[in-house]
C-alpha cells in the first residue's frame, strides 16, 4: 500500500448494525441529504419495524457522499445505508473498510427502466406527448411523458437521473401502473441502490399481473413471462403442476407446498387462489363496517392514524379475532401497601402502586405458571416460560407501546422504579428498541394514575394472559360490624381461555389478591 | 398468386410437423412450407433416423464380432453396402411418407419449395409469385452443418454428416474432424463397416459437453479399436490430392501431415435465422442466426413464433417437439409455455453416452454444493450378462436437500436408461425417492438405483463410499 492511501479522503460506508431480531425493517424517513457534515452518533435514519420505529445514528463523523437507500425500502443488517467522506481518517479506517466493496466499484453504469408510477385511481390513460428522447441526458424529476385521461393531464417525472437508452412506448399507447417507459442508463447511483430501484420499479407490475393485460388480441394468450415456476424454498412441482399455475397465472414461487417433502399439490394451487378470491372484496371473510359521508350531517375533518397507531391496531385486531378472552374482576384491600409507600415517600424513596403490582404478578405467575406461557403453533402444546419478564402497557403522544422490564423476579422495589421511569421517558422519545419490546410473558395495562372503576384488557398474544389496574378508590367494607374505610385497587384479569379454565383464572386472581393485601408476600 | 391460409409452419423437421400437427388438431386451418419433396427435416432424411439404422446395422456386426467370447462363432461377414443403405432408407422412406399420411389426414396443406419472408405476413415460395398470406405462422426452419471454408467441400471425399449417411462407399481410412455427437456416430458406424478411423478433436475431451468421467468408457474402448484419436488438436490446413485428402495437424501427438481416403467434417451445425428473409418481417435475428424468442416461443414480431434449432441450443428433435407443442397451443389460445427443468442429451455411441439435468462441471462453475453417486457397471449382474462392464452412473444430488440434479450414464442403452433420471428432475425427486423405487433384477435400469445408493450410503452390492 502506497502512503498516498493515507493521506487521501477515505470513503466509509455506513452500514445498518444490528437492531435486534428483526430484518426487512422499512425506511420511513431520512434525516440526512449528500453533502451534509454529519457528527458520530447523529440520526441518519428512521425505520420501523410493526412493533416500533426507531432512529440508526451513524458510528462515524464525516461528510455524507451517497444516500444508499430510499424512503419505502426494507433494509435489514449490514446494507448499506449512505457512504461517508472524511479527511481525517487513518490506515486503521482504511483496513477496516479493505474488505468492503471499494467506492469505486459501487459507481458503474446500470440500465434502470423507469416504470408508470401510482397516478393515482387509473387504468389505460393515453401517452399525449413523450418529452425524452434517446440519447438525453435526464436529471431527477425531469419530466418524461404526459398522460392524459378523461379527468386530467399530468406529466411523469424520472425518479433517476441519467442517459436515456431506450423508449418502450409511443405516442397513443394506453398505460397503466407498472407499464415499461423507457430505460435509462444512470451512472450516478451505486450498483447496490441501482438494484433497489429495479427491484422497486418492477414490483408493481409484479404483483399485480391481472391488472395489467396487454393489448386487447392477446389477453388469451400472454404468458406473464415473469411468473416463476419454481416454488418456494425447499418445495417443489411437477409438470403438470407447473401447466396447471401457468394457466392460472400463479406465481409458484408464492405458492407452498404441503405435499410429501414440500411438493406444491393440486389442492395447494387451488387453495392458494382461492384465498386470494376470498380476500378480495367479495364476500367472505368478515362483514365490513358500513362507509358513510359523515360530511353530510355536518364539518369533518380528517386525522391520519399515527404509524403506531396503525401498526397497534392490526396487532390489536389479529389478538381480539383470534383470543377467545375472558376477563373477570376483584378489587384488593391495598391499605397496608398504601400506608408502606407512604412511609417510603417520607423518607424520600418513590415508589409507584405499579411496582408492587409488578412483584405481586410475578409471585402468582411462579405459583401458577400456565399464566406465563404461550401455546405453540400447532395450538396442541403450551410453551411454559421460567423466566418472568413482564410488558408494561405505556400511553406515548404517537400511541400505546407495550416496552418489557425483564428478569423482574431480580431486581427490587428501587431497581424497578427506576427502570420504569427511564423505559418510560425512551417510550415517550420514540426511543425504544425493538429488542426492548421482545420477550413479555406477561402484559400489565394500568390506568391508576389516570381513573375509571373498571375495563377489560386485550391479551397481547402470543401472551395467553393481561392484568388490567383501574384507579384505587376509598371503599366502605364491612367487617362484621362496621363500615371500614377502605383503599381498594379494581383489577381486571383477562385470559385466553383456550389454555386457563374460569376457575383457575380465579384462583390467580384470589392468589394475586392475597399478595398484593398483604405485601409480605411478597418476599415469599 | 396468393394463398391465404391462418398457420403457416416453415420447415416440415420434428419441430415443423408437430407445431403444424397441434395447430391442425386445435382447429387451426395450417399451411406447411418444406423445401424438400420428403417431409420430416434434417432428422428423418439426413440426421437421427438413417444414423440410428446404420448404427444398428453397426451394432449386429460388432456384436457377432464379440460372441467368440460366448463360445459362438460367426465368420466375417459379407457386407453389400448397397443393401445396408437400402435398409436404411427404407427405414427413412416408411417414416417420411407416414408423415406425410398423417399431414394429409388432418387437412395440412403441404407446399413444397423454399419459402422466405416478404413481409410480417406473406411468405414467398421459392422467391416466385406464389405467395402465401398468414394470419400465424411459426418459423421452423432448422440449422445446416457448419462449414469452414477454408476445406474443399467441392471434393466428393470430404464429406458432412448428410454425404456420410449417403454411404456411398466404405474408405480404408477415415479422418473425423470433431469429436461430438455426431461425428462419433458416424465413426461407430463406419468403423464396423471396416474403416480405419482417426478422431481429431479441439478441446481435451470427446463429447465436450458432457462430464469427462462419462465419457471415459467411451474414450477407452474406441481409442483401443480406432488408428489415432487426436484431443487438443486442430486442423490446420486440407487439400485433395489424387491420392487422398492430406490434412494438416496442429497439435502435440497428431503427426505434422496426414493423408486420409476421406474426411467427414462434423464440427457442428449453424442456425438457418439468416436464410428465410427474416429482416423483410421485421424479425431480429443475431450473428450467430438465431432468433430470439420468449417462453412461450413468441419472436419480436406480434404473430411470428419460432422453434427448434433456430431458437438456440441444444439443436435436438425432442427439445423442438416440446416448442412446437408451446407454440401451436399458444396460437389456439392456450396458456401454454415451455419450462421443461432439462432437456435430456445422447450420443448413439458403441457404448452410449447420456445425460441430463445439470453436469458435474456446470455444478462446480456455478458453486453449487453438490453430492456424487457414481456407480461402476463392473458390479452389475445384468451389464456382465451382455459381456458389456465398462460403463458407468453417476447422479448428482443437491447437498442440502438431496434433491437429484443431474445424471450422466455412459453404456448399453444409456439413451433409454436416461428417461428415468429425467423425469426424476422434473418430478424434483430425491435420493431416497429414487433409491426406494424397486428397480427390476436383473435390468441395466437397476444401475441407475445403485449409483443414487451409493450416494445415500444403502448400496450393498459394492462397498458404499460412506455409510448411513
Amino acid at each position: 500500500m502506497s502512503s498516498e492511501i493515507y493521506i487521501m479522503s477515505t470513503i466509509k460506508n455506513i452500514e445498518l448494525p444490528d437492531i435486534g431480531d428483526f430484518d426487512e425493517v422499512e425506511v420511513i424517513e431520512i434525516l440526512v441529504s449528500v453533502g451534509d457534515t454529519i457528527a458520530s452518533e447523529d440520526s441518519i435514519i428512521t425505520l420501523e419495524s410493526d412493533k416500533a420505529s426507531m432512529e440508526i445514528p451513524t458510528p462515524s463523523a464525516g461528510v455524507v457522499s451517497s444516500i444508499n437507500v430510499n424512503i419505502g425500502d426494507k433494509i435489514k443488517q449490514g446494507d448499506l445505508v449512505i457512504t461517508l467522506e472524511s479527511g481525517d481518517d487513518v490506515a486503521a479506517d482504511n483496513d477496516a473498510n479493505a474488505g468492503q466493496s471499494a467506492p469505486t466499484e459501487a459507481i458503474e453504469a446500470k440500465i434502470v427502466p423507469v416504470t408508470v408510477p401510482d397516478i393515482g385511481d387509473f387504468d389505460q390513460v393515453e401517452v399525449i406527448e413523450i418529452l425524452a428522447q434517446v440519447g438525453d441526458e435526464l436529471n431527477e424529476e425531469d419530466s418524461i411523458i404526459t398522460l392524459e385521461s378523461d379527468k386530467a393531464s399530468m406529466e411523469i417525472p424520472t425518479p433517476i437521473a441519467g442517459k436515456v437508452v431506450d423508449i418502450n412506448i409511443a405516442l397513443g399507447d394506453k398505460l397503466s401502473l407498472g407499464d415499461l417507459i423507457l430505460n435509462i442508463e444512470s451512472s450516478a447511483l451505486t450498483s447496490a441502490d441501482t438494484e433497489a430501484s429495479v427491484e422497486k420499479a418492477s414490483t408493481p407490475a409484479e404483483q399485480k399481473p391481472a391488472a395489467t393485460p396487454a393489448p386487447v388480441e392477446k389477453i388469451a394468450t400472454t404468458l406473464d413471462q415473469s411468473v416463476s415456476n419454481a416454488p418456494k424454498g425447499e418445495s417443489h412441482a411437477s409438470p403438470s403442476i407447473r401447466k396447471l399455475a401457468r394457466e392460472l397465472g400463479v406465481d409458484l414461487s408464492n405458492v407452498s407446498g404441503s405435499g410429501p417433502k414440500g411438493r406444491v399439490l393440486d389442492e395447494d394451487l387451488k387453495g392458494y387462489v382461492k384465498q386470494i378470491i376470498t380476500s378480495g372484496s367479495m364476500g367472505g371473510g368478515l362483514p365490513k363496517t358500513p362507509v358513510i359521508d359523515f360530511s353530510k350531517f355536518g364539518d369533518t375533518e380528517t386525522l391520519a392514524l399515527s404509524r403506531i397507531n396503525k401498526l397497534s391496531g392490526k396487532h390489536l385486531t389479529a389478538c381480539w379475532l383470534n383470543i377467545p378472552h375472558v376477563t373477570q374482576f376483584d378489587e384488593v384491600n391495598i391499605d397496608q401497601m398504601e400506608a408502606f409507600r407512604q412511609e417510603q415517600k417520607a423518607k424520600g424513596v418513590k415508589l409507584t402502586p405499579l411496582v408492587f403490582i409488578m412483584k405481586a404478578v410475578v409471585q402468582a405467575l411462579k405459583n401458577h405458571p400456565r399464566f406465563n406461557a404461550s401455546l405453540d403453533e400447532s395450538g396442541e402444546n403450551l410453551i411454559l416460560k421460567k423466566y418472568f419478564n413482564l410488558g408494561i402497557a405505556m400511553d406515548t403522544p404517537n400511541g400505546l407501546v407495550v416496552p418489557v422490564i425483564k428478569n423482574v423476579e431480580t431486581k427490587s422495589l428501587t431497581d424497578l422504579a427506576t427502570e420504569l421511569a427511564q423505559t418510560s421517558a425512551k417510550a415517550r422519545d420514540g426511543k425504544l428498541k425493538p429488542g426492548d419490546m421482545q420477550g413479555a410473558g406477561f402484559t400489565i395495562s394500568s390506568l391508576g394514575g389516570i381513573g375509571g372503576t373498571q375495563f377489560t384488557p386485550i391479551v397481547n398474544a402470543p401472551e395467553v394472559a393481561i392484568l388490567g389496574v383501574s384507579k384505587s378508590q376509598m371503599k366502605p367494607t364491612w367487617d362484621g360490624k362496621n363500615f371500614i374505610p377502605t383503599l381498594t385497587l379494581p383489577l381486571a384479569l383477562s385470559y385466553d381461555h383456550r389454555v386457563i379454565d374460569g376457575a383457575q383464572g380465579g384462583r390467580f386472581m384470589a392468589d394475586l389478591n392475597s399478595i398484593l393485601s398483604d405485601i409480605r408476600e411478597i418476599l415469599l | 398468386m396468393i394463398t391465404k391460409t391462418q398457420v403457416v409452419v416453415i420447415g416440415s423437421g420434428p419441430g415443423g410437423y408437430t407445431a403444424a400437427f397441434r395447430a391442425a388438431d386445435l382447429g387451426k386451418e395450417v399451411t406447411l412450407i418444406e423445401r424438400y419433396e420428403a417431409l420430416g427435416g434434417v432428422c428423418l432424411n439426413v440426421g437421427c433416423i438413417p444414423s440410428k439404422a446404420l448404427l444398428h446395422t453397426a451394432e449386429i456386426i460388432n456384436e457377432a464380432k464379440e460372441a467368440s467370447h460366448l463360445g459362438v462363432s460367426f465368420d466375417e461377414p459379407t457386407i453389400d453396402i448397397d443393401g445396408v443403405r437400402d435398409n436404411k432408407e427404407g427405414v427413412v422412406s416408411k417414416l417420411t411418407g407416414g408423415i406425410k399420411a398423417l399431414a394429409k389426414a388432418r387437412k395440412v396443406n403441404v407446399v413444397t419449395g423454399y419459402g422466405k419472408f416478404i413481409s410480417n405476413n406473406q411468405i414467398a415460395i421459392d422467391d416466385s409469385d406464389e405467395i402465401i398470406e398468414f394470419e400465424q405462422c411459426i418459423i421452423a426452419a432448422g440449422s445446416r452443418v457448419t462449414k469452414i471454408p477454408a476445406f474443399p467441400f467441392d471434393d466428393p471425399r470430404v464429406m458432412d454428416s448428410t454425404d456420410a449417411l449417403e454411404l456411398s462407399d466404405v474408405p480404408k481410412r477415415l479422418l473425423i474432424v470433431g469429436g461430438g455427437i455426431i461425428g462419433l456416430e458416424m465413426a461407430t458406424v463406419y468403423e464396423a463397416l471396416g474403416s480405419e478411423i482417426t478422431v481429431v478433436e479441439l478441446s481435451d475431451q470427446l463429447i465436450a459437453s458432457a462430464d469427462k468421467d462419462i465419457v471415459n468408457p467411451l474414450y477407452k474402448r474406441i481409442n483401443k479399436r480406432y488408428a489415432n484419436i487426436f484431443l487438443n488438436t486442430k486442423v490446420a490446413s486440407m487439400e485433395a490430392l489424387d491420392e487422398g485428402i492430406k490434412v494438416g495437424f496442429e497439435g502435440k501427438k497428431a503427426p505434422e501431415f496426414d493423408t486420409f481416403d476421406k474426411v467427414l467434417v462434423s464440427i457442428g451445425r449453424s442456425a438457418n435465422g439468416k436464410l428465410i428473409g427474416a429482416d423483410k418481417a421485421g424479425i431480429e435475428v443475431d450473428d450467430w442466426g438465431f432468433i430470439n424468442v420468449d417462453k412461450q416461443m413468441k419472436t419480436n414480431v406480434e404473430n411470428i413464433y419460432a422453434i427448434g434449432d433456430i431458437v438456440g441450443q441444444p439443436m435436438l428433435a425432442h427439445k423442438a417437439v416440446h416448442e412446437a407443442k408451446v407454440a401451436a397451443e399458444v396460437i389456439c389460445g392456450h396458456k401454454s409455455g415451455f419450462d421443461a427443468l432439462t432437456i435430456p442429451s445422447v450420443a448413439y455411441t458403441d457404448p452410449e453416452v447420456a445425460w441430463t439435468g445439470k453436469t458435474e462441471k456446470e455444478l462446480k462453475a456455478e458453486g453449487i454444493d453438490y453430492e456424487v453417486g457414481k456407480f461402476p457397471w463392473a458390479a452389475s449382474g445384468r451389464s456382465l450378462s451382455i459381456g458389456r462392464s465398462e460403463g458407468v452412473s453417476k447422479a448428482l444430488f443437491d447437498k442440502n436437500t438431496h434433491r437429484i440434479l443431474g445424471m450422466g450414464i455412459c453404456g448399453t442403452n444409456a439413451g433409454e436408461l436416461i428417461a428415468e433420471p429425467t423425469l426424476a428432475i422434473e418430478m424434483g425427486c430425491d435420493m431416497s425417492d429414487i433409491a426406494l423405487t424397486i428397480h427390476a433384477h436383473p435390468t441395466l435400469s437397476e444401475t441407475t438405483a445403485f449409483a443414487v445408493e451409493m450416494a445415500e450410503g444403502t448400496i450393498t452390492d459394492l462397498l458404499p463410499p460412506k455409510k448411513r
